[in-house]
């Protein structure tokens, strides 16, 4: 019945109501011809937020990109990855070697306007030294004492002659906190959500896993080469999409996977690909059985082809290194270029002596979920080689890789990486030191610990300096369970209207970025 | 309801109908009551057992890599740990009730407050895409519905049917690579809150409030058509044509009324979708909402911050579902026999 | 029942492209052209030749050889989410008919709480905090869906109790059991095949969900919703990737669900549920009502 009316009426409301709808939608896209943004240098970054605004509870060496935002060092590195005056213009070491005085520049403040002086420069190494949960002990145990000659000077006694001390205060390490920070509040609970440094940026606001915004602190030593006003720092979104957000202007700067630079320079945006010290490493977790065998693991040294895993998941940026250090780093040492290069025959061969038969022995690749592929491609030259892999992948953000890999140390096999460290020295102890992170085995020959204090005890400016340098690193090596896979420059993609960001091997800086309105 | 705030001199025969809707009304609201409570602490007692059954705690975190058992022992007793579980949920509910969510293991900052800085992202997403939802799917549906057998009802079915085969997350990209990529209209990702500047705001959250929106405005959209067309079916609409009355008023007065309220128990059913569901698209969109802070949350075993996005998603699925059923209750008085 | 859905158009269709996944997820590992995990380096990211149809992923492997031998576990994990939801939500829904207000009262409540939660975000957190993997996916996917079926049973049960000739046969002495197997199984199978069908298509698509969200992922085991998330993050050097994989989800998806609609139009399902809802079911023959799930995007 019904059937027979076509009721024109209610046809007219139904469109009414969905044009209605459209002018909904058409109001938001008329918000984007009016979203007017002010006349400062706003920069926004998606990359990753710190695992604490604190450097003395942060707790991964990636940490440095943003922890550098807010606080400034005592030194810092020069893009070769040199130690340069920061905080300090300069130092000065004794005739032993064991004791070293730093300058400051006269006139400092903390982002909470109470004065940098040696005596706050004292205390905030004291806290990293002292307070319980640090995480900077290890680092700072080369400090025996620390003495305030005056305002501007303050002299740290060395437990032993260290000329990496400079380095090493470039970094984290050396990262100066307010001491009203820590002093003002019975407890330091502050710091990581809201931290007073003397940084090239200060705190606006802050959402814990969420966004930082940033604005320049005018009271940074090097406050003229800093040209952006505000800095809106987030999380990354989903690697699919880092491409169209940096189109759209969601995002100004954000890292790159190496397999979209092609796309990206399509899409008409810029890629920086910088050199750092990052190298991918496989933990290899020689107190787990079957890899209590060190022919077993010297066997998965050879088994694994380096060339193709660049080639494949990393678009063939990069370079193989069989050390944790890159090609053209003064700890690179050349003699190890071929040390365990891809011979699948020879991985037989020792596993063959190892006593086992192809296809018997099974191990476990715990890989991050962006290193899928290459856990992919890993897996399948074990096979090659008669080894049967599994994988367990961890998801991006789940804590799993620090509990399991780092602290439970549960991990047999795990695709791994170093972004490096301001020393070399203290790279070599987080990637083979006996309680070093990545160095799951926990364990180091005598011998590689007597050749990292030579390096200590060896003046940067001496002519030995390299060569004492890189025998600690290929003993390191030799001695390792881990194996190093090959080293990745830094990639980011950034908005035309970014300038190129400077070329730091140790991390990003912002020092003379320029942002066109 | 607008008869109580006439005066108080009555006819005696309104004074009676007056007070058997109140009555009408107060029993809606025992019976209410009587449901949503125990909903509430059944859906907060497995939300609690979720964060107990999955053997973490604190203490692994918190004491790291050099913890002793008696170490881990002596901070589970400190927390509380050491007790039976009912006790536990007890305690943990009492605290609920207080504005309490607790403390992250993470970061060591109290929940609650992290939670509503959330919320204002996910409940803008939310709503949205349920004004979306709700006028696109009815104006579908009663497109649909009033052209039912033509060209212009089977496009509309095609479109929704298209739309439920569609993973989420597919939807999102495709509208990225649509509007931001290659006509380049709205940005992909991030957000400004409302009190910084509206128009950015509303140009962030539109694309993912389509995105969340499309399988709301195909639901609907179905249910409508399906519910008006059997409404039109209907006897008494045969007999209200039969006597003349004008399409419109046949359309509003009849089927409507009777045909609307499967489509509003969807809305019902799909609140909880829309307020904690938002992980996919907020991912994609690079939004740091609510309930991408409770699945990123569980992949670092955060058990706090897990449990007080589910307690806050169900009170607001609960809220909301009220509203629902008390529109329907309004909209079909024989419904509220149900609740 | 099922006959009577197959001979409707839409029955037929959704049937037949069923029955062809279904053939080639049992075939699949067999017709696959190529080993599905073995990689080629040289030709990553191909688009598609006479060697390689569908073209090769990130590593190489053939992506038409991974798509049939990931049938079958695709179609298995999403039916072992529905078994457990099945089993479930199907018991209670016929009990609380028969075990009286008590168990009615509670069951109905608990099932509320069900839906209550957030759908998505409580699978990620049980799965995540159980341990990542499959089966907890599978499971949590399956707790949560078994209040649809639960619902629907109930529904069914109750509109069929209250019919006479239920009524007479108890009178005339029948025992539950056998009223429960000669009456009311009959009205109940139709409501229970919808919401069936219907879990397949949405368990397909929630499942494709957390797999792109790296929960409950084992590679390299290939999946259809685990080469789709792949995919999309290789999508500006090879766009067609991701579109085999859609394809394919939404092929049988769709079917799934254009297979619950012929069988419920042709079996003449009737009644719709809310939530925190009624306590009679009211069947309302001009709301026909699909009743299953409303919880994809969750």
């Amino acid at each position: 019945m019904a059937r027979l009316h076509r009721p024109k009426t209610s046809t007219k409301v139904a469109i009414v109501a969905l044009a209605a709808a459209a002018s909904l939608l058409l109001a938001g896209c008329a918000g984007a011809a009016t979203a007017a943004t002010g006349k400062s240098a706003v920069l926004k970054w998606g990359f990753s937020l710190p695992t604490s605004w604190d450097p003395v509870t942060s707790s991964t060496g990636n940490d440095i990109n943003t922890i550098s935002l807010v606080y400034a060092s005592l030194t810092k590195l020069n893009p070769e990855g040199k130690a340069e005056p920061g905080l300090a213009t300069s130092w000065k070491y004794n005739k032993s070697g064991d004791a070293v005085t730093f300058t400051l520049r006269p006139g400092l403040t903390f982002s909470d306007g109470t004065a940098l002086d040696a005596n706050a420069v004292k205390e905030s190494l004291l806290r990293g030294q002292t307070q319980t949960n640090s995480l900077l002990k290890d680092q700072l145990s080369t400090i025996k004492s620390i003495a305030v000659v005056d305002k501007t000077h303050v002299t740290l006694n060395l437990v032993q002659p260290d000329y990496q001390v400079p380095n090493l205060l470039a970094g984290k390490t050396g990262a100066i906190v307010s001491p009203k920070a820590f002093a003002t509040s019975k407890s330091t609970a502050g710091i990581p959500t809201n931290p007073d440094g003397a940084g090239p940026f200060k705190f606006k606001s802050f959402v814990p896993e969420s966004n930082a915004v940033l604005v320049k602190n005018d009271n940074y030593w090097d406050a003229k080469d800093v040209h952006i006003d505000e800095l809106d720092l987030s999380v990354a979104p989903d690697p699919s999409t880092v491409i169209a957000a940096v189109q759209t202007g969601s995002l100004d700067v954000a890292s790159l996977p190496a397999t979209e630079i092609a796309a990206a320079k399509a899409a008409g945006l810029k890629v920086d690909v910088v050199n750092s010290l990052t190298v991918s490493q496989v933990d290899v977790n020689s107190t787990l059985a079957p890899l209590t065998n060190a022919k077993v693991v010297e066997a998965l040294k050879y088994a694994v082809d380096r060339e193709q895993l660049l080639k494949v998941a990393n678009a063939g940026v990069g370079s193989v290194t069989y050390q944790p250090f890159p090609k053209g780093y003064i700890a690179y040492n050349p003699s190890l270029d071929t040390e365990y290069a891809y011979d699948p025959t020879k991985a037989r061969a020792l596993l063959a002596a190892a006593g086992i038969k192809p296809g018997t022995l099974t191990i476990t690749i715990t890989a991050q979920a962006y290193s899928q592929a290459t856990a992919e491609l890993v897996q399948s030259q074990l096979k090659k080689v008669g080894v049967d892999a599994k994988i367990a992948l961890v998801p991006v953000g789940s804590s799993t890789w620090q509990q399991s890999v780092y602290l439970a140390r549960t991990a047999q096999f795990a695709l791994d990486g170093t972004v490096g460290r301001e020393s070399p020295v203290q790279n070599l102890g987080v990637v083979y030191g006996p309680t070093g992170l990545m160095n799951t085995s926990r364990s180091a020959s005598p011998d590689f610990l007597a050749a990292l204090d030579k390096v200590r005890e060896t003046p940067l400016d001496s002519p030995d300096y390299a060569s004492v340098l890189q025998s600690a690193v290929k003993l390191g090596v030799l001695q390792a369970s881990s194996f190093s896979l090959y080293s990745t420059p830094r990639i980011d993609v950034r908005s035309p209207k970014v300038s190129a960001l400077p070329h730091y091997l140790s991390q990003f800086r912002w020092e003379g970025v320029t942002v066109k309105q | 309801m607008t008869a109580l705030a006439r005066p108080v001199a009555l006819p005696s025969r309104s004074r009676v109908r007056v007070s058997r809707t109140l009555r009408g009304i107060a029993l809606w609201v025992i019976r209410t009551i009587a449901i949503v409570v125990p909903v509430f602490l059944f859906a907060t007692f497995v939300t609690y057992l979720l964060g107990a059954a999955s053997g973490l705690s604190p203490a692994g975190l918190k004491l790291g890599d050099a913890a002793t058992t008696a170490d881990v022992a002596r901070v589970n007793a400190q927390l509380g740990l050491d007790q039976p579980l009912i006790v536990r949920y007890g305690t943990w509910l009492g605290q609920i009730l207080h504005g309490n969510l607790g403390t992250s293991w993470f970061n060591d900052l109290p929940v609650a407050p992290q939670l509503f800085e959330r919320l204002g992202i996910s409940v803008s997403i939310a709503g949205y895409a349920l004004i979306i939802g709700v006028v696109f799917g009815f104006a579908l549906g009663l497109l649909a519905a009033v052209r039912r057998g033509t060209w212009v009802d089977r496009v509309i079915t095609a479109f929704a049917t298209l739309i439920s085969t569609l993973p989420p997350f597919v939807v999102a990209i495709v509208l990225i690579i649509v509007f931001c990529i290659t006509l380049r209209w709205l940005p992909s990702g991030g957000y400004v809150s409302p009190t910084v500047n509206v128009g950015e705001w509303l140009t962030l959250i539109t694309l993912p409030a389509i995105a969340l929106s499309l399988d709301t405005v195909a639901d609907l959209a179905r249910q409508l058509r399906t519910g008006l067309v059997a409404a039109y079916d209907d006897h008494y609409v045969t007999g209200a044509i039969v006597r003349g009355f004008s399409r419109r008023r046949v359309l509003f007065v009849h089927v409507l009324r009777n045909g609307a309220g499967p489509a509003l128990s969807v809305l019902g059913l799909r609140a909880p979708a829309l307020i904690g569901g938002a992980v996919v698209t907020e991912s994609i969109f690079g939004m740091e909402g609510f309930g991408r802070f409770g699945s990123e949350s569980a992949l670092r075993g955060d058990v706090p911050v897990v449990q007080g996005v589910l307690v806050v998603a169900i009170v607001l699925v609960l809220v909301f579902n009220l509203v629902v059923n008390a529109l329907l209750a309004r909209l079909l008085p024989a419904s509220r026999r149900g609740i | 029942m099922f006959r009577r859905a197959i001979r409707s158009p839409l029955g037929a269709t959704s049937a037949a492209i069923i029955a062809v996944v279904v053939v080639l997820s049992v075939l699949g590992p067999l017709i696959a052209p190529y080993d599905p995990l073995a990689q080629d380096a040289a030709h990553i990211l191909a688009s598609p030749s006479a060697a390689h149809w569908l073209g090769t992923d990130y590593v190489g492997r053939d992506v038409l050889s991974r798509l049939l031998d990931g049938s079958p576990l695709s179609l298995l994990s999403a039916a072992e989410a529905v078994g457990i939801a099945f089993a479930l939500g199907v018991t209670p829904g016929l009990l609380s008919v028969y075990l009286g207000r008590v168990f009615e009262w509670i069951s109905l409540r608990v099932i509320d709480a069900l839906i209550t939660l957030p759908f998505l975000v409580f699978a990620i957190a049980m799965t995540a905090l159980l341990g990542n993997g499959l089966q907890q996916a599978m499971f949590a996917v399956g707790i949560l869906i078994a209040p649809a079926f639960y619902r629907v049973t109930r529904a069914a049960a109750l509109s069929a109790a209250g019919s006479q000739y239920v009524e007479a046969a108890r009178l005339a002495g029948a025992s539950p059991l056998w009223v429960l197997r000669t009456h009311l199984w009959g009205k109940v199978a139709p409501s229970v095949a919808v919401t069936t069908a219907n879990s397949m298509a949405a368990g397909l698509v929630i499942v494709s969900s957390l797999t792109f969200l790296g929960i409950g992922v084992q590679p390299p085991a290939p999946t259809w919703g685990g080469i789709l998330a792949d995919d999309l993050g290789y999508l500006f050097q090879q766009p067609f990737g991701p579109l085999y994989p859609t394809i394919i989800i939404m092929v049988i998806v769709g079917a799934l669900n254009g297979f619950a609609d012929a069988l419920r139009d042709t079996s003449g399902i009737t009644g719709h549920v809310r939530l925190l809802g009624r306590r009679r079911s009211r069947p309302r023959r001009s709301a026909a009502i699909n009743p299953a799930l409303e919880v994809t995007n969750g």
